[in-house]
């Protein structure tokens, strides 16, 4: 009988301690997303608060199958990830390489380095949008005043420019994440079969391509995934630098579904289109977490 | 308690407010130790105005307190999400007349609460602006409504006058047509350095421009039963007014991206020579610490478009009374004070254009006395408008909606991704839609 007791006790008490984390994650998480999941099948408009009782099934999701608006912002936030990640891990790359190299101040370098990461978002598209003005920018009269061009560039308005002056703005922000990382992963790094290497006579390229590449897989791939699920709801800075326009030509999966939801209060069909934002999200996710795997079964020996 | 504040204010406001000058005298009630809870538009242009709250308070008794203080468009958002969440727990609300229609019936009648007497004291066209389904909703604060400034000594200088003449035959001066903007615009652009003139491109500020151009090209947004009509001949005038002075350069080439303060602060640098804005830039133009055209500003009344009609976008700031407020009667109280005679001046003195009839007068005597002549000219070319040419956009819930359906195709005209005619058939199909959707046809 006793057995019994101790044996329910034992059972039990898992459950009762993860009983708080449960019922944050069903308050905080689960009931929102349901809640959200059932407005995406009603025409719920926040000015009508009666029309979330109208259960519509799919149709805001099979609306979503004809809308060019949406896909156009769902490919080009695909095209903006892919940009941006490539060029941040390049760079952060190359700024950790060169950082692990120092022997003196790198404290105050890995610091100062991460500074733009300090900056509210809205205030680096702020800072952007006056740097790439047409008319009192700073490029646009640095590059007149060098005699480069005599028309002022309207980088905020064509449309490859315009998502290239947002990229950078992404870009100078978030960098120092991938740096950080990676820096982390380098210090982490055993030096004895670099020197071992060496010794054996490989050059630089070889040395890197072989130990500290495979060593920062799984670091590139943690940032990969951390930076996608932060580029792929990215708000802030395009509608401070374009609000998405002109014409459509910055529009990104979540300046749209803000203006739908909230500018045109139309909050079901909003959110059906971020479900299927949130899908990218996943896929994006799993992507990576896979490449994670697969690098570290590398790293183990595995493969 | 509400028939004695609006006893109050009738009878107080039958010998109190004669020209507006006693207007501090007025009896604004008590309401001792209530909390007036208030969700108020925030920025530059509109703070001034809060500092008088403590006046208020120390009248009645009664304490404010701001809930929230920010810019029109995220306070629409908080609202939403206020009628959503079913948290309409505050009284008194920053509101405009073109956003007013979206919020359905959370605004009370202010009819009902705030007398005759004192209505009566406002301008009669912004009162009409202000109803919305034969409602009172808002009591105006200030109004809005766009003239065309331009530098002065452009127009002064001869060899530009001889010149001009010559090139498009005839006089060169302030223009009274569009299509004379467009000559002038073309005459005066030394691009990059010096532009003809300039436009907000986007958001409901560029659906505004083409709307009012539409209207002055003797153009309709709809028809009688509400089906878009602004892809009609007229509305490829109006739009290309825009996509023909963007393809010619002679407007900075970020206008698409541009709003209210990328043009008042270009015009305001010196490198614009006409600028269509609202009256709220003028002592910002006229300063000589913030302005580099100081005292060489000139202002002129909109310019009409080919059907004879002058153009005149307008609306205005308000204050608005939730039905589900715990105490109208201080929240009526409130807004009557924020907008009363002696709270115009404050806000006129700024530029802003006042919604009281008396106000206007009071203004334009103290500009003249005070030896500011631009001013007081400009009050006088913006109180024409907002009684002769003033009218807003249709008052529906839809508005916003078109409009964010519409200035995408508008931007797609100017940056050359389709032809105006495309580009309004498309918005056309997407705002009869909406309009579908709601009910109307």
């Amino acid at each position: 009988m006793f057995r019994a007791i101790r044996t329910r006790q034992t059972t039990l008490a898992p459950l009762v301690l993860l009983l708080p984390a449960f019922t944050v994650m069903l308050f905080v998480v689960a009931m929102p997303l349901a809640f959200s999941f059932y407005t995406s099948l009603t025409p719920y408009r926040l000015t009508r608060p009666e029309s979330i009782e109208i259960y519509i099934g799919a149709r805001n999701y099979i609306r979503l199958w004809d809308n060019a608006a949406f896909w156009a912002a769902f490919w080009r936030t695909i095209l903006f990830l892919a940009i941006a990640l490539n060029v941040e891990l390049l760079l952060g790359l190359g700024i950790a390489l060169l950082i692990n190299k120092l022997t003196w101040g790198q404290r105050t370098l890995r610091t100062i380095m991460m500074f733009p990461m300090m900056f509210s978002p809205i205030l680096v598209g702020f800072q952007f949008k006056f740097i790439f003005n047409d008319n009192i920018g700073i490029v646009n009269n640095a590059l007149q005043s060098l005699g480069l061009i005599d028309r002022a560039i309207p980088w905020l308005v064509d449309a490859q420019l315009a998502m290239f002056s947002i990229i950078v703005a992404e870009v100078w922000m978030s960098t120092s994440i991938f740096a950080i990382l990676l820096l982390a992963g380098l210090l982490a790094m055993p030096r004895d079969p670099i020197e071992a290497a060496r010794v054996d006579g490989c050059n630089s390229w070889q040395v890197f391509r072989h130990i500290p590449l495979p060593f920062l897989m799984p670091f590139i791939f943690i940032a990969m995934t951390i930076r996608s699920l932060d580029v792929a709801r990215a708000y802030d800075i395009v509608h401070v630098m374009t609000g998405g326009g002109p014409a459509g030509r910055t529009e990104l999966l979540w300046t749209l579904i803000a203006r739908v939801g909230y500018n045109n209060a139309r909050m079901g069909e909003a959110n059906a289109m971020a479900y299927v934002s949130t899908l990218l999200s996943i896929a994006f996710t799993v992507f990576f977490f896979r490449k994670l795997m697969a690098a570290r079964r590398y790293m183990g020996g595995a493969e | 308690m509400k028939r004695s504040f609006k006893a109050l204010t009738l009878g107080v406001s039958a010998v109190a407010l004669i020209a507006g000058a006693a207007a501090a005298e007025m009896d604004y009630g008590s309401f001792d130790g209530y909390t007036l809870r208030v969700k108020l538009i925030g920025g530059a242009q509109y703070e001034p105005l809060y500092a008088e709250i403590g006046e208020w308070e120390e009248m009645t008794g009664a304490t404010v307190q701001i809930l929230s203080r920010q810019n029109h468009f995220e306070l629409d958002r908080e609202i939403k999400q206020d009628i959503a969440a079913g948290t309409l727990n505050w009284c008194v609300g920053s509101n405009h007349t073109s956003f007013a229609p979206q919020y359905g019936n959370i605004y009370t009648d202010l009819r009902e609460l705030i007398s005759e007497d004192v209505l009566a004291e406002f301008v009669p066209l912004v009162l009409e602006h202000s109803t919305v389904g034969g409602r009172l909703v808002q009591l105006p604060r200030h109004s809005d409504v766009s003239n065309l400034f331009y530098i002065r000594s452009l127009y002064e200088d001869e060899e530009n006058a001889a010149a001009f003449e010559a090139e498009y035959g005839y006089p060169l001066a302030p223009p009274e047509t569009w299509e004379q903007v467009r000559d002038q615009a073309m005459f005066f652009a030394d691009p990059p350095n010096f532009f003809g003139t300039q436009f907000v491109g986007r958001d409901e500020a560029i659906t505004g421009r083409f709307y009012e151009m539409l209207v002055a090209e003797g153009g309709q947004l709809f028809t009688d039963d509400w089906e878009p009509a602004f892809n009609s001949e007229a509305g490829v005038r109006a739009l290309s007014w825009f996509v023909d002075l963007y393809d010619a350069g002679v407007v900075p080439a970020g206008v698409p991206n541009y709003l209210w303060d990328d043009t008042g602060l270009g015009f305001a640098s010196g490198s614009v020579a006409l600028n269509l804005d609202w009256a709220g830039w003028a002592a910002f133009f006229n300063d000589e610490d913030e302005s580099a055209i100081a005292g060489d500003v000139g202002v002129t009344r909109a310019p009409m478009g080919s059907a004879g009609l002058r153009t005149g976008w307008s609306g205005s700031h308000t204050f608005s009374i939730t039905e589900t407020c715990d105490n109208k009667e201080a929240a009526a109280s409130f807004i009557t004070f924020l907008t009363d005679h002696d709270r115009q001046m404050v806000e006129a003195r700024r530029g802003l254009l006042p919604t009281r009839t008396a106000v206007w007068d009071t203004a334009m005597g103290e500009f003249r006395e005070a030896g500011d002549d631009f001013l007081a000219e400009v009050f006088e070319t913006f109180q024409t408008s907002m009684t002769e040419d003033a009218f807003t956009p249709p008052l529906i819930a839809e508005w916003i909606e078109v409009s964010n359906e519409l200035w995408p195709r508008l931007q797609s005209a100017m940056v050359g991704d389709m032809s105006p005619q495309d580009a309004l058939d498309k918005a056309a199909r997407e705002a009869l839609i909406i309009m579908e959707d709601a009910g109307y046809r």
